[in-house]
Formats: structure tokens, C-alpha cells, sequence
């Protein structure tokens, strides 16, 4: 049980990092990226690649992994988000990014074959007694970077300039373009950012489950789910869904049965939507639509 | 007016009309190149196509591509061993995806359109009943090596045949290797924790009632869903039960490598911990698992790149020849694959023709077959009942232990396994 | 006169579907045209309630799965031989998907429409977890349906005209929901679901009965898919890629548009299964249907369906200005025409 509630904390904290990228691009830009899993695994994969052919350390790595996935992230909004029209903008979007997706996951398996890899150093494998239970550094580690990064966010959005735009972006586009915001110059940025936190959340996927390009898809429901939960937009919220969610699966798969812990994590979704259908921090819409 | 409505319509009705056009020419072309691949009836030295659907990406593509290599292997062996009654094999791979609807396609454009005269089986249970169903409608044989669920039986059908052992026995030897161990060293407590696979499930049982019988108690026993990402839970609720032996059924090697770095994490060393699956995936497990964790892991198998026999050893000659690495690096699979071939071409051989007809009633008609897994014989729905070994990580060598004294079994155990990170 | 001429050309085109078999009776053409009519009803069904109310469901595989289980536990409870009389399921497969969807949709048609996408997602992966964990489904061992004893040269032709027929009433039913009220109401929840709201038409009765007519059809399609194949296993009855392939085919053909949904069906399976057929070694088909996907979506947004009529549109006013130049302007010959009955999706019928 109180593993079960640790497990599920640790992990929580890595895919609220990678769920946050996701409500952040959705926030700003009305855009759903369903993109987002693959590119976690594409962190994934630069991590290891890293590791394996220059023995750069996986943390240190990500001074390299992070900037990488930003350009990624901007050139996949230049060259094809930005065109998209207001109009059925979120079902474009989708498509948009799928199609990046099947790409991505094609070049990827040509890559690096379809074996399954996993990313090893010494925090991966030794662990702490803490709690009379032993956790392992990079459970730990992962967690550390994953609230340090949020909180870097956080100061991004909410202490600078740029910050300030996005917020603007985010309540309303039309009216942030009227004083004066580049809504363009930011909607490029933040999905940039948003896509360059699945480098650290990939490196940590990476060296806590072994994956191959296929892994992806198990990956995007789940962010999906976390990020509605939470309520779209909202970063905080993303934050508790994860972590909720995530404890919640993590105790019911040790004390009822992992049988029905994924039933549970899809059906508290449902539950909760049916009674808050924003989400947990949703902002209400002025409008249905 | 009208007159000029009436001319623009109708380049309208043309344009739409090309448009469907458009469709039916693709599948026309679709046809036409299946055709011209195709050979009428073999003579001398004109090869013999083999047809096979292999899930080369996809949810099945690691399989899949071990699958490939195993044929090809297979048909480099043969042609260089004078073919098919003197011709030449030639394969035709399609992949499939990992799709349903494209497999049941593709072995339709095999034999309807590509004229294959003989076709393999593709991967994995789940795939082999609907292609059982194809090749029934139009009497081919269909010889596959991991078919093995009990659903491809469930059919009775006669064309279909699977070389390797059902998989419902496979853990036994390791069962009982445990249950006749002395009081003293035989363990009390063993954990189960399997994935709700057809190919996995099914192994279990059994194997629990012959060790629940020896005295050693059952402390944790969970089904988990195929496609569970995380791990940790299930694997942190094995280590916190202290099982003395840990039985995983898992399907591939990135399961068994996340319950072993749980485990590794929260210091807990079964006595033995076995795996349906993964081990016997070569380089692919080593790689997800890190070699200095591999030691003493263990996996029921038919086959393993050392196999003391020799078609075997001139099959992993070949291997090395052909794909390089090194044996270990050898995909489990490759050795069912491979024996699917050695067993369509004894019926080759044996009936003397490549007619499905009289391949099917030969294979019925108990003869036994000499492959790399060893020897194979038929029933009346296609199972054969050979011997089921567990193989074992030692030293990064990939052995056959049990059933102790068996051929080709080696003398030590690594019992208790080593500690994680000292069993490179 | 300009919609019948569309109707015209569909008619040659289902004419031409009608008699694939007899032309080319070859089995793989034939089971590549099952699937192919399969997505047409159910790129159509998607459309029909997707299309037209805006709200995009990524969870339509979870009729097409209850569909094949239904049709599937149904035959086998009732040990029905293994013959053509199991086509007599489909209807009722189809009937037991659209009495699933009433509660999904109660659900899930409550909450806005990105929010929708969403729920629709999850809510299909439980109905895929509880297909892995219930015992009537047979759990991951998964059901074989009984597989009729039929030659194999023409095993799929009844599959086919059953799901020729299927499509039939599917296009029938979408084009008649299309000219009625009920269709109207739906377009008006797409352009403006309040303002809909307050013009007294009825918003979460509508969206429903859209919702459980696209299940009835795709739960036809899943129950002859699963008959077809011969087997029911959770993973591929409750296949997640289905609700995006049927939304990627209307898309592709052009949402909210009659023709739209049957073109895309009807173009993009036939050469997905010859893209994975030519060039699956190395994943190279991902690459090539991405970059189709992207190509279509950035340089046709609307879809194939209105774009065209966008471009001929375009040639006709270049030719008429032309013309200009010779004989006097007509302007009515360039208003008003859309193949079959489409409106554009900037214009409403709600004025």
C-alpha cells in the first residue's frame, strides 16, 4: 500500500512533466499533439544514443537531448501547425500530428531496429532504504528533475515577460494579438517548450521501462488522459491528475488486482468528467463551444 | 443555356468517373504486378515459391524480423542442400504490420494472385488461426512454428501443423526440477505474476499444481493486462511477498527486463526466477537487461543456438556466415522457423511433390522428422510432443539445463541465482 | 439537376462495386473489397454523427468491437451452424452496439468537444480491458466464431454483398438524415451548439440519436468483420487504429460532405494494404503515409471531396472570364454546384 503510494508519486511527478508539455501547446494553441508520446520516445532514443556511443552521462545528456527536441518541436510548428486555419483547428491538429507520429515511429524503427532498449547507469539500477521500502536513485533523481523543471516553467510563465504573453495566448489569442503579443512568435515557442520537456520525461521513461518505437502508443492515451483529467490548459492540473491517477493505478494493482488497476485509471476519468466535465482545474468556457 | 450546363456536366461525370477509375486501376495494378511474379506449373530447376506473412513492424515486428531471418536461413540451407526436389526455393515475404485484415490479404494475394506453391506459417497464435482458416479454403498446407496456443488446434483442421511443442507442458520440467529437489535445498514459496496472453496463461497452472504438491506454497499469484506500462507496482508487490521463486509469464523481453530491475532496485534475489519469454531473445535481451544481470535467468525452449545436434550446428554456421553477431545473439524463434522449413521439405522429399494434397497426407502419416529442435512427429490435428527443455543465462552463455541428463543438458545449475549485478 | 448528376455518378460507381466480384472474382481483390466496404459504411457512420455535429470521436472502434463480440457470442451461445445464416446477426450486432452507445453517449456527449475527443479515447480502452477481463468474451484467449465450410476461390462473395448491402443502407440512411430536420439540427450544433440551443432545437437529444445511429452502423461493420476473419481477440475487435483510420478517411475525403467519407474509404484502404504490401520492409510505409496524410492535409485541408469541387470551381471562373472576353457573363452557372448534395462546411442550413 504505501509502496503502491510512492511508486505512484515518483512516477506521477515524470509523466505530469511530459502532460504538462501537452496542456501547455493546448492551452495557447487549441492544439492537441498526439505527437507528444513518440517525441518521448525519440528523448528516449537521443538519450541512449548518447550514452551508448559518446558516454555522456544520461542527465548531462539532456543539455543536448533538450535543445534538440525544442528545434524539433519548432520546426514541426513552422512547418505545419502554423498553417492550419482556425477552423476545425483541433481536428487538424490531431491529424497533423499523428501523421508526424507515424513518420517519427517509421524513421525511428528504420533507425534503430525494433528490439526493445533500455537505458543503464549506475542510478538506474542501485536504490535507498527509505520508508523501510527501497527506492531506486533514479525514481528519485527522476522526480527531482521532473519538480525542477516544472518549477523553472512555472517561474518561465508566471515572472517573465514572455510568461506573460503565454498567459495572455492562453485566456484569449485575438485579444493578446490587440496589445500588442506576436501570438504566432509564442504558439512557435511554446510548442517548442512543450515538446522539449519530453526529453528529460523520455530519458526517465527510458531508464525506468525498456521501449521501442511502439512503446508510443501506450504512452500518448495515457497523457491524453492525465492532461483532460486535469482540465486542458491547465498546468497545475496536470500535475494532480498525474499524480493521482498514477497512485491510484500503482495501489490498485498491488492490493485489488494490475487486472483492473488500468480499468480503474480510465474509469476515474469518465467519473470524474461526467460530474466536472472541465476537468479537475478546467476553466469554464465562456461559451459550450 | 441548358445546352452549356449539359457540356459542363458531363466533363464533370468524367472527372468523377476517372476518379473511380482511379481506384480500379490501382487494384488492377495491384493484380497485374502479383501476376507477373507468378510461375505456372514448376519444371526443371524453375524455383519453388514459398509464400509467408511476416509482421515486420508493428506491435509483433521484433518477432517478426527473427521470423524472417529464420526463413531466409532456412531457404539459404536448402537451396544450397539442392532445393526442393532439385529447385530452387524462392521466398515471398509480405509484412502484415501486425495487422489482422492485412494478413488475411496477404496470404490471399499469395496464393490467388502470386501463385505461391507452398506457404509458412507468420507469428504467434493470434495470427495463425485466421491464416489456418485461408490455407483450409484452399488446401495448403500451412506448417508454422509458433502457433502453439491451444485455440490453433481448436479446429481440427487436417492441412495445419505445428512444429513446436504446445505450450501448455513447457514449465513442467522446471516444476519438476524443483518439486524433487532434497527438503533441505528445495524452496517453500513461489510467486506467479502473468500477462493474460494466450501463449502465457495457459503455461501456468500446471506447472502450480506440481509444485504446490512438493510443499512449495503459492504467496502471490496476478493476472496483469497485456498492455501495462508500468511494471513497478506488480514487480514491487513480487519482491514484497519474498517469493523464493518467481514465475513470470511474460511475451517479451521488455516485461521481464522491467520486473528485473524492480527487483534489482529493491534488493531482492529469488533463489530462481524463470520467464516464458525474453531470455530466449538473444542480444535483444541482453541489451534490454544489462549482461551482469542476465546470469542465471532461465526460459522453457525447444531450442537454443548450442543445440548439440547436427543440423543444428550447420544451421548456426550458416548464421554467423550470413547475419554475423554471435550465436547467443540468436533469437529463440529462429529455431521454430527454421524447423517449419526442414519439416516442409521432408514432406517434399518424402511425398515427392509440391503438392499440398499429398504434403498434408504424408505429414499424416507418422513419420518422424529429424529438425534442429529435434525430432517432430505429427497427430491427427498437427501437435507434436517432443521434449521441452529450460535453458538457462550462464556466464552469458545461453544453456540448456533441464531435464537434467537430457542430450545436450548441461551438469551445473546456477542455484541460488547469482546476486543482480554479479552474474555477467 | 446538378445533385442528380452527382447521384449519377455514385450510382456508377456502386454499380461497378455491385459487380467486382463477377468482373474480378479474384480472392484478393474480393477481401480487400470486404474491407474496403466495411470503411465505407464506417467512415460514413463516422461522418454521420462526427462530421456533421463537429464532435470528433476517437472511440468509434468501441461499436465496431461490440459488433464483432456480439455476432461472435451470439452464434456460439446459440451453437448455430456454421453457415450463411449467421449474416442474420449483423443487424442485431449492430443493434446491441447502438444500445451501448446510449450510455457512452450519455456520458460522454456531455462535456465540450475537445474534452470529447478524449473521453472517447478512454472510454474505448475500457471497453477493450473489460473484453481482456470478463469470462463471456473468453478473456485474451478471445472466441472463434463458427467458420462456414466454403470453397476458398469464392469463400469471401456473401461476405462482400453483406457488406455491400450494409453500405447501401448506410448511404441511404446518412443522405436522407442529411436533407431532413434532423440532419439540419446536427449542422447547427456544429456551427454554433449554443445558439442552436436557443433556437429551441433540442441539443443533447439530437447529438445522441446521431451518436447511436453511427453505433448501429459500425457495430454491422465490426460483426462482419469478425465473422470474416474468424476469430474475436480483444486487441484487434477493439482495435484502437480503427477510430483513427475512419476519421483519417473522412478527413481525407472531406468532412461533413456525403462523398467524402465513401471516397476516402474507398481510395485509402486499397492502398494502405498495397503500401504495406510493397514497401512494409523497414517501416518505409509509415514514412510514405505520414507524408501522404501531411501532403493531403496542408495542401487540401477540406478534404479531397471539396477541394476538387474548389479547384474546377477556380477552372470554371478562369474559363468563363475567358469567355467573357467573346460571349456575354454568366455568372449563375458558377453558384449552387457541389457534387451530390454537399455543402460546403463554411455554409449552415440554419438560416
Amino acid at each position: 500500500m504505501l509502496l503502491g503510494i510512492i511508486d505512484g508519486i515518483l512516477t506521477g511527478g515524470v509523466y505530469a512533466l511530459m502532460a504538462s508539455g501537452l496542456t501547455l501547446i493546448f492551452g495557447v494553441m487549441e492544439v492537441i499533439s498526439v505527437a507528444q508520446g513518440i517525441f518521448v520516445i525519440l528523448g528516449a532514443y537521443l538519450s541512449y544514443s548518447l550514452e551508448a556511443h559518446f558516454g555522456i552521462d544520461l542527465f548531462l545528456g539532456l543539455f543536448i537531448t533538450i535543445p534538440a527536441l525544442f528545434i524539433v518541436g519548432i520546426a514541426v510548428e513552422w512547418a505545419f501547425l502554423r498553417r492550419l486555419k482556425a477552423q476545425e483547428r483541433i481536428a487538424m491538429s490531431i491529424l497533423v500530428t499523428y501523421a508526424v507520429f507515424l513518420i517519427i515511429e517509421g524513421v525511428l524503427n528504420i533507425v534503430y531496429g525494433t528490439n526493445y532498449f533500455a537505458l543503464h547507469a549506475w542510478y538506474v539500477t542501485q536504490s535507498v532504504e527509505l520508508f523501510g521500502v527501497y527506492l531506486s536513485y533514479i525514481y528519485i533523481f527522476g522526480f527531482l528533475l521532473a519538480a525542477g523543471l516544472l518549477a523553472a516553467l512555472y517561474v518561465v510563465l508566471y515572472r517573465t515577460r514572455f510568461g506573460a504573453s503565454v498567459r495572455a495566448a492562453m485566456q484569449d489569442r485575438t485579444a493578446a494579438s490587440l496589445v500588442g503579443v506576436d501570438v504566432r512568435r509564442v504558439s512557435t515557442i511554446t510548442f517548442g517548450i512543450g515538446t522539449a520537456v519530453t526529453a528529460a520525461g523520455g530519458m526517465i521513461y527510458g531508464a525506468t521501462n525498456s521501449f521501442n518505437a511502439n512503446s508510443a502508443e501506450d504512452l500518448i492515451s495515457r497523457l491524453l488522459v492525465i492532461v483532460v483529467l486535469g482540465g486542458l490548459g491547465s498546468i497545475g492540473g496536470a500535475l494532480a491528475a498525474a499524480v493521482l491517477m498514477l497512485v491510484i493505478e500503482d495501489v490498485v494493482a498491488v492490493v485489488w488486482s494490475p487486472d483492473w488497476a488500468t480499468v480503474i485509471f480510465f474509469l476515474a476519468l469518465v467519473a470524474v468528467l461526467s460530474i466536472r466535465p472541465v476537468g479537475l482545474f478546467g476553466r469554464q468556457a465562456a461559451r459550450a463551444q | 443555356m441548358r445546352r452549356q450546363r449539359d457540356g459542363k456536366l458531363s466533363r464533370r461525370r468524367y472527372a468523377a468517373g476517372s476518379i473511380a477509375l482511379a481506384g480500379g486501376l490501382l487494384l488492377a495494378a495491384l493484380g497485374s504486378a502479383g501476376v507477373a511474379g507468378a510461375s505456372a506449373a514448376p519444371h526443371k530447376q524453375s524455383p519453388v515459391l514459398i509464400g509467408v506473412s511476416l509482421s515486420l513492424s508493428g506491435d509483433n515486428a521484433a518477432y517478426g524480423q527473427a521470423f524472417k531471418q529464420g526463413y531466409e536461413l532456412w531457404a539459404d540451407y536448402q537451396n544450397a542442400h539442392g532445393g526442393l526436389l532439385g529447385h530452387p526455393i524462392q521466398l515471398k515475404i509480405l509484412s502484415d504490420a501486425s495487422s489482422l485484415t492485412q494478413l488475411v490479404t496477404n496470404y490471399e494475394t499469395l496464393i490467388t494472385l502470386d501463385h505461391v506453391q507452398l506457404i509458412l506459417g507468420p507469428f504467434s497464435t493470434l495470427f495463425t488461426v485466421p491464416t489456418e482458416k485461408v490455407a483450409h479454403r484452399f488446401g495448403y498446407a500451412l506448417i508454422d512454428g509458433a502457433g502453439g496456443g491451444p485455440e490453433a488446434f481448436a479446429a481440427h483442421y487436417r492441412d495445419y501443423f505445428d512444429v513446436s511443442v504446445p505450450v501448455i507442458g513447457q514449465l513442467l520440467p522446471f516444476a519438476k526440477w524443483l518439486a524433487t529437489m532434497p527438503k533441505k535445498q528445495r524452496p517453500t514459496t513461489v510467486a506467479y505474476a502473468t500477462s493474460n496472453d494466450p501463449f502465457t496463461q495457459p503455461m501456468i497452472p500446471p506447472a502450480q499444481k506440481v509444485m504446490q504438491k512438493a510443499g512449495i506454497r503459492t504467496v502471490y499469484y496476478k493476472v496483469f493486462p497485456a498492455e501495462v506500462t508500468d511494471y513497478t507496482p506488480i514487480a514491487d508487490a513480487v519482491a514484497a511477498s519474498h517469493a523464493q521463486v518467481v514465475v513470470l509469464g511474460s511475451v517479451d523481453a521488455s516485461t521481464v527486463a522491467a520486473f528485473m530491475q524492480a527487483f534489482e532496485q529493491t534488493h531482492y534475489n529469488p533463489k530462481a526466477f524463470i520467464a516464458t519469454s525474453g531470455p530466449d531473445s538473444g542480444s535483444s535481451f541482453v541489451s534490454a537487461v544489462g549482461a551482469s544481470n542476465t546470469g542465471g535467468i532461465m526460459v522453457p525452449d525447444q531450442w537454443f543456438p548450442s543445440t548439440d545436434n547436427a543440423l543444428n550446428h550447420a544451421m548456426t554456421k550458416l548464421y554467423l556466415k550470413k547475419f554475423g553477431g554471435t550465436l547467443n545473439g540468436m533469437n529463440g524463434e529462429i529455431g521454430g522457423t527454421f524447423s517449419s522449413g526442414e519439416v516442409l521439405a521432408a514432406a517434399v522429399k518424402g511425398s515427392h511433390s509440391i503438392s499440398n494434397a499429398k504434403i498434408i497426407s504424408w505429414l499424416h502419416g507418422n513419420h518422424t522428422i529429424q529438425t534442429v529442435q529435434g525430432p517432430v512427429k505429427f497427430n491427427s490435428v498437427g501437435q507434436t510432443f517432443g521434449g521441452t527443455y529450460i535453458f538457462q543465462w550462464q556466464h552469458l552463455k545461453f544453456v540448456q539445463i533441464l531435464p537434467k541428463g537430457a542430450p545436450g543438458s548441461v551438469k551445473t545449475i546456477l542455484y541460488p541465482k547469482p546476486v543482480w549485478g554479479q552474474g555477467g | 439537376m446538378v445533385r442528380r448528376i452527382g447521384i449519377g455518378v455514385w450510382s456508377v460507381i456502386f454499380v461497378l462495386l455491385a459487380l467486382v466480384p463477377v468482373i474480378e472474382g479474384n480472392p484478393t481483390f474480393t477481401s480487400i473489397g470486404v474491407f474496403t466496404l466495411i470503411f465505407m459504411s464506417s467512415a460514413s457512420a463516422w461522418n454521420g454523427f462526427s462530421g456533421y455535429s463537429g464532435y470528433i470521436s476517437l472511440g468509434n472502434g468501441v461499436f465496431y468491437g461490440t459488433g464483432a463480440y456480439a455476432l461472435t457470442v451470439i452464434a456460439l451461445d446459440a451453437h448455430m451452424a456454421p453457415s450463411g445464416d449467421i449474416f442474420w446477426l449483423v443487424p442485431l450486432a449492430g443493434l446491441i452496439a447502438a444500445i451501448i452507445a446510449v450510455p457512452f453517449g450519455f456520458i460522454a456527449l456531455r462535456v465540450r468537444r475537445h474534452t470529447f475527443v478524449v473521453i472517447t479515447i478512454a472510454i474505448f480502452f475500457v471497453f477493450q480491458l473489460l473484453a481482456y477481463n470478463f469470462s463471456f468474451t473468453g478473456g485474451s484467449a478471445g472466441l472463434l466464431p463458427p467458420t462456414p465450410n466454403w470453397v476458398g476461390n469464392t469463400y469471401n462473395d456473401p461476405f462482400y454483398y453483406v457488406a455491400f448491402a450494409v453500405l447501401v443502407f448506410t448511404v441511404l440512411l446518412f443522405w436522407g438524415i442529411r436533407r431532413s430536420r434532423f440532419g439540419l439540427h446536427l449542422l447547427a450544433i456544429r456551427d454554433d451548439e449554443d445558439r442552436a440551443r436557443g433556437l429551441g432545437v433540442k441539443v443533447l437529444r439530437i447529438k445522441m440519436l446521431g451518436f447511436v445511429l453511427s453505433a448501429f452502423v459500425t457495430g454491422m461493420g465490426g460483426a462482419i468483420f469478425a465473422f470474416f476473419i474468424g476469430q474475436v481477440y480483444p486487441q484487434y475487435a477493439f482495435d484502437p487504429v480503427f477510430g483513427i483510420t475512419v476519421a483519417l478517411m473522412t478527413f481525407f475525403g472531406g468532412i461533413g460532405t456525403i462523398s467524402g467519407p465513401l471516397l476516402g474509404a474507398l481510395l485509402l484502404e486499397p492502398i494502405e494494404q498495397y503500401l504495406t504490401i510493397q514497401y512494409s520492409v523497414g517501416s518505409l510505409y509509415l514514412i510514405i503515409y505520414g507524408a501522404l496524410f501531411l501532403l493531403v492535409i496542408l495542401f487540401m485541408p477540406r478534404g479531397l471531396v471539396p477541394t476538387i469541387g474548389d479547384w474546377r470551381r477556380f477552372v470554371r471562373v478562369h474559363l468563363a472570364q475567358r469567355r467573357e472576353k467573346v460571349l456575354p457573363a454568366k455568372g449563375d452557372a458558377v453558384v449552387g454546384d457541389d457534387v451530390a448534395g454537399d455543402v460546403p462546411a463554411v455554409t449552415t442550413g440554419m438560416q
